[in-house]
């Protein structure tokens, strides 16, 4: 069948990607490496002829009260005119305040309050994009105790309001379930269907956290058990999208990335049993 | 009692930032794991994915010092002065003066000019290609207009002098560099960071070289960096300095052509 799994493409891979353009369904880059006129720009262009893309922010802050910073937008707006990718997509989470960058995907209570930033956010967003983008859920270490709704119900509320489109990272549902005690299945269950635009899928670490284990999501290992059977769930219920394996520190060598894309391929191809009925 | 959302991110950026704030782990969830043990998650990825990012622009300095070292000069500045801007890459203007103020660091006097390099380097990679100045554009201008004329360095160029011969140091402290020794009394170091096609490299000058170079990247015409030159090194050779500068791609094509 078709390969719906991508990699993203990080720079140690940027030279071998462009020798031997390996088969894989598309090439996710993180726009805030390739604002810069840099020979890495160039060379993704290039690539943009042979494969689809993908790209995904990490910095324009959707929840912030400030609103959008208005020339890291314009920047991105540029890149994505110029690429013209498949997809374009950022976080449920914010990390500017006070003209300051923190570089984490910093939670947010979901209230209304909270909603109203995200929604308004997200619709300057599509404005200056002239297209869609997708919000992904992300890793969670804690939560606020005046939050009222839970993250997939306000997800869904701000897919409603603005009209974007999610992007559903397994693994991220995987650490944050853990780490607020939530059931992973529960949280999956009961998103909209139709605004499901892509699957993300990463490896995480476990640290010690007084004494508690605590799942960090640090996208440097293969893709987890625990993941591939919320992958089987997720497509199980919501059916097949383009699927991306991220891995961003201590990177493998890149046939083992394009092993984990086979990976979600094959998975796709039969999702078992099991995580049917667990669906 | 909850804090607005503009208060309560203002309390959290504090937070990662370093500061404690109690009225922040009293509206997170603490059940199993206390607040402010979550809250350190947090502020540690701050510190840490800086301190990573500023070991990946300041690569030469980070082989140097080594990891340990590193982070404790990177997690310095990082509390001093967080990004004001999501481009990593473009993260660090500051952390040359950093590492020169930076009391245990003495001890590697040549350390903040390795910085500069790391940072020209950078800039210089990310910066446009452009076009370069060839023989061939000299040729189509008349000779008498040739001494008035000006010429610049390319976008992202960037000239750096050090008292040390930062050049050597830069190259055995590269990935698979074999074991060298550097002499620090060696003698100063001019290089010129440039852009090239597939990536960002320095060439080596001489004292005239430097000079001339200065005084056109200082908006001097080619006569007046040429005198800038010959009185900075009276051996200085125009036409010499001239083309073997121009065969090496180190200036942008001229403006008006």
């Amino acid at each position: 069948m078709a390969q719906v799994a991508g990699i993203g493409l990080r720079s140690p891979h940027l030279a071998e990607i462009a020798r031997d353009l390996p088969a894989t369904g598309f090439l996710e880059i993180h726009a805030e490496n390739y604002l810069g006129a840099s020979p890495a720009r160039q060379a993704i262009e290039r690539l943009r002829e042979a494969y689809a893309f993908s790209v995904h922010a990490v910095g324009l802050s959707l929840g912030s009260t400030g609103g959008l910073d208005e020339d890291h937008l314009a920047r991105v707006t540029t890149l994505v005119k110029r690429l013209d990718p498949a997809y374009v997509s950022d976080h449920l989470s914010w990390s500017v305040h006070g003209g300051r960058y923190y570089n984490d995907l910093l939670p947010l209570p979901y209230t209304e309050e909270a909603l109203d930033v995200v929604v308004r956010n997200v619709g300057r967003l599509q404005e200056a994009l002239g297209r869609q983008v997708s919000i992904e859920n992300p890793s969670c270490y804690l939560g606020f105790a005046h939050s009222t709704l839970t993250e997939p119900e306000f997800l869904a509320e701000v897919v409603r309001r603005s009209g974007c489109g999610l992007l559903l990272d397994l693994n991220n549902i995987v650490v944050t379930a853990h780490n607020l005690r939530l059931d992973p299945l529960a949280w999956l269950s009961g998103l909209p269907a139709e605004a499901i635009t892509e699957y993300h899928l990463a490896g995480h670490a476990v640290n010690d956290c007084d004494g508690q284990p605590m799942l960090i999501d640090d996208h440097g290992s293969r893709v987890g058990a625990e993941a591939w059977a919320l992958f089987d769930a997720a497509v199980r219920r919501y059916g097949v999208r383009p699927t991306l394996i991220e891995w961003d520190t201590d990177i493998p060598a890149l046939p083992v990335l394009l092993e984990e894309a086979g990976k979600a391929d094959r998975a796709i191809g039969s999702p078992s049993p099991h995580a049917a009925r667990a669906a | 009692m909850p804090l607005a959302l503009p208060d309560l991110q203002a309390a959290f950026a504090a937070h990662v930032a370093g500061g404690d704030r109690a009225d922040l782990a009293a509206v997170i969830v603490g059940d199993s794991i206390p607040a402010e043990a979550r809250l350190r998650v947090y502020r540690h990825h701050v510190s840490h994915s800086l301190s990573a990012a500023l070991a990946a622009t300041f690569s030469t300095v980070h082989a140097l010092v080594g990891e340990g070292f590193f982070r404790g000069l990177a997690q310095g500045f990082v509390a001093e002065a967080l990004p004001m801007q999501p481009v990593l890459a473009e993260y660090g203007a500051g952390f040359p003066a950093f590492v020169a103020a930076y009391e245990p660091a003495r001890a590697l006097p040549y350390l903040a000019d390795i910085a500069r390099l790391d940072w020209a380097l950078n800039v210089a990679f990310h910066s446009p290609e452009g076009r370069r100045l060839a023989m061939a554009d000299l040729a189509v201008i008349e000779p008498d207009r040739l001494p008035s004329l000006s010429i610049a360095l390319p976008l992202g160029a960037a000239l750096i002098g050090s008292h040390y011969p930062i050049n050597r140091i830069w190259s055995a402290s590269q990935p698979g560099a074999s074991a060298e020794t550097v002499d620090l009394e060696g003698g100063r170091a001019d290089l010129l960071v440039l852009r090239r096609a597939d990536d960002a490299a320095f060439i080596v000058l001489d004292g005239g070289e430097a000079a001339f170079v200065a005084a056109l990247a200082g908006g001097e015409s080619l006569e007046g960096a040429a005198e800038h030159a010959a009185s900075a090194e009276p051996s200085f050779d125009l036409s010499t300095a001239f083309a073997r500068l121009l065969s090496l791609e180190a200036f942008a094509a001229l403006r008006q052509f």
